[in-house]
């Protein structure tokens, strides 16, 4: 009975596959291998810095288990960034940047450098591929240039799968080069800020950075609905690791600022993180859980903790509301809101960034699929970073100043992405 | 995974050489298939009965990319070889049977459907991956065993389905 | 170091399959969601990083290489 077809010419049997091998061939190639995903960021902070950021992110995936992707990004920043000094009871007049020019800051006023604003291009790229059944590499390198910053990286990234893909272990270590170019050269470290029309002290045209990161992880399918990720990083950065646009001011006893230096940090900084993530279902809901330790030979601390529920209202539309909290614990050890009078350090910043300090951010993510796979997303946040605003030992009259007035910024972010 | 993958490489060498020949490696290498019983949208279906024909034994998920990929070449496979012997036996594993519905509403499936909504015959088969596919011999024998479905996997499954229905068919 | 690296050791063998029973291949409906995937927002990832780098004195953990501007 069965026997019966195969009597039939074979010459139209070959027809019918080269056919349907035709035919199916691009039926399978339609279902998308290009994915597209964009955003734009708009980033503001009262009365400081404003930045909006276009990014586009095109993949091939090129086959079932390779892909290849470019990013692009631009960053416009404009607006003014706390300089370092302390604010005083009379107006101040600092030099600018470039030395050709000085700014004032009012009395009672923290000082902001207002020629703060720049443009950023970046041009990165990932590439996967399998290496066996249970492994693969990622590699990945970037490009990014500032009128005054060229940064430079590539790196790798291997994982193994195991105990039957229920554990993924990962080892990864990446490399970067970076070029500052400091506008007016690269000051000397805590050398004084002259009086224009004096041209500071600097130590050359630009200066480099030698940047290394190593990467162990390990992440474990705990149930059929949670995950766990487990990383530990270490990163090595070696050459100019100054804020060249950064001072600290000198204070007599009466807290006056009596000289404004530049900044100086160390030429090395080795960083540790150990970072846990969890992303559990909850029927079609979803928990998104991370928790970082960083710790630092700056002697920097911070403990940092995210956490983000997904909604899921049915139909591709999600709501996700977002906690982020973190908290610098330990300052660095050079971090000096301000020096007195005869004080020598070997290093110091009043960079609020090394200070200890706290920030809070809020947010709310709204999605919703759209066709070819898509996603159409709106994110906005609210974000507050408090700090010491007046330390104990801050003499005369800068116990009365807020040395560390809060930042409060706003973001907001449009996704889209789709599939062809 | 590696004997299946040498087996695989072994048999689809031999498969697009010499029928005779892999007819021999077939029958050394192959495993009885288990006893096993499936629930289709026309009732049971025991894997004995289908003893005398080839079967495609694919197990997929809707939530299963490859699986998707892999529905047209199946549907391809049963048109083309059905009036020879072969049955493409598709089994479901979702937990949820309205997610494969939905999924079969929109790849029309033209070969046999079963479900398994527990995964009991998905844990006696010992499923590496998603989709994983047996091909079993007319004798009830598993000849071989592939996790997973690519593009470049078409040609030489179908070689492989073609050289088991030459070899018990004379 | 070598305590963390410990640390490390014992999370990895804790974490690798004696504590937990094994999800098998056809019981990952729920894992193959976009909503649980590790990076299934790239470009979120990619800002946030970019904003905390910029803000705090603490950075990295999710990988390698990040970072990558002046970004006072």
């Amino acid at each position: 009975m069965q026997l019966k077809p195969k009597q039939t010419p074979s010459i139209r049997q070959a027809l019918t596959v080269a056919a349907c091998t035709l035919l199916s061939a691009p039926a399978v190639r339609a279902q998308g291998t290009w994915e597209l995903d964009s955003s734009l960021l708009f980033y503001s902070e009262q009365d400081r810095v404003r930045a909006i950021e276009p990014v586009v992110r095109l993949k091939k995936q090129i086959s079932e288990d390779e892909h290849f992707a470019l990013q692009f990004v631009a960053d416009s920043l404009t607006g003014a960034s706390p300089s370092g000094a302390v604010p005083t009871t009379t107006p101040q007049t600092f030099t600018s940047p470039s030395g050709n020019s000085t700014y004032n800051t009012p009395a009672n006023e923290i000082p902001l450098d207002p020629s703060f604003h720049d443009t950023r291009g970046a041009i990165s790229f990932d590439w996967g591929r399998p290496l066996s059944r249970e492994s693969r590499v990622v590699y990945q390198g970037h490009v990014s240039k500032e009128f005054d910053y060229l940064s430079t990286g590539v790196g790798a990234t291997l994982s193994w799968d195991f105990n039957q893909r229920n554990t993924t272990l990962a080892a990864g270590a990446s490399i970067g080069y970076d070029q500052v170019n400091p506008v007016g050269g690269a000051p000397v470290g805590l050398a004084p800020m002259p009086t224009f029309p004096t041209v500071k002290a600097t130590s050359g045209d630009s200066d480099t950075k030698q940047l290394a990161d190593l990467l162990l992880g390990v992440t474990q399918i705990i149930s059929r609905t949670t995950l766990m990720q487990l990383n530990y990083t270490y990163g090595k950065e070696s050459g100019y690791l100054t804020d060249p646009y950064k001072l600290v001011s000198v204070v007599d006893a009466g807290g006056n600022p009596v000289e404004t230096l530049y900044e100086k940090r160390p030429d090395t900084r080795a960083r540790n993180a150990l970072y846990w993530r969890t992303l559990s279902a909850f029927g079609k809901d979803r928990l998104d859980f991370s928790y970082r330790y960083y710790w630092d030979d700056w002697g920097l601390r911070a403990h940092t903790a995210d956490l983000r529920y997904r909604f899921e209202f049915g139909g591709g539309h999600y709501l996700e509301p977002q906690l982020r909290y973190s908290l610098q614990s330990q300052a660095a050890d050079f971090y000096r809101p301000f020096l007195r009078q005869g004080e020598s350090p070997q290093y110091a910043s009043a960079d609020y960034r090394l200070s200890e300090m706290t920030t809070s951010t809020i947010g709310l993510k709204y999605g919703v699929a759209t066709r070819r796979d898509g996603e159409f997303a709106v994110r906005v946040g609210y974000m507050l970073q408090t700090g010491e605003d007046h330390p104990a030992n801050a003499p005369g009259q800068l116990a009365n100043q807020d040395l560390f007035p809060d930042t409060k910024a706003l973001l907001f972010q449009v996704n889209y992405s789709l599939k062809f | 995974m590696h004997p299946t993958t040498s087996r695989r490489r072994v048999v689809r060498t031999l498969a697009l050489t010499v029928a005779l020949v892999s007819t021999l490696t077939l029958t050394v290498r192959a495993a009885p298939a288990p006893e096993l019983k499936f629930t289709t949208a026309n009732g049971p279906l025991a894997l004995e009965s289908l003893r005398g024909k080839v079967v495609y034994l694919d197990y997929w998920a809707s939530w299963c990319v490859p699986c998707r990929h892999s529905f047209p070449w199946m549907n391809e496979m049963q048109a083309r070889f059905g009036d020879q012997g072969l049955v493409v036996l598709a089994v479901n594993v979702d937990a949820d049977r309205a997610e494969a519905q939905k999924f079969l509403a929109a790849q029309l499936a033209k070969f046999t459907v079963a479900f398994d909504p527990n995964g009991d015959t998905a844990r006696t088969m010992q499923l590496k991956g998603m989709p994983t596919s047996f091909l079993i011999d007319r004798n009830g024998n598993i000849v071989s065993s592939h996790v997973g479905f690519r593009e470049t996997d078409r040609q030489p499954r179908e070689a492989e389905i073609r050289a088991l229905l030459a070899s018990k068919s004379k | 170091m070598r305590r963390l690296m410990l640390t490390i050791g014992v999370l990895a063998c804790a974490l690798s399959g004696c504590a937990f029973d094994r999800v098998q291949p056809w019981e990952r409906d729920v894992l193959a969601r976009k909503s649980m995937q590790l990076d299934a927002y790239p470009l979120d990832s990619f800002l946030d990083d970019h904003v905390y780098f910029s803000k705090e004195g603490a950075h990295g953990g999710r990988g390698v290489g990040g970072g990558g501007c002046g970004c006072n």
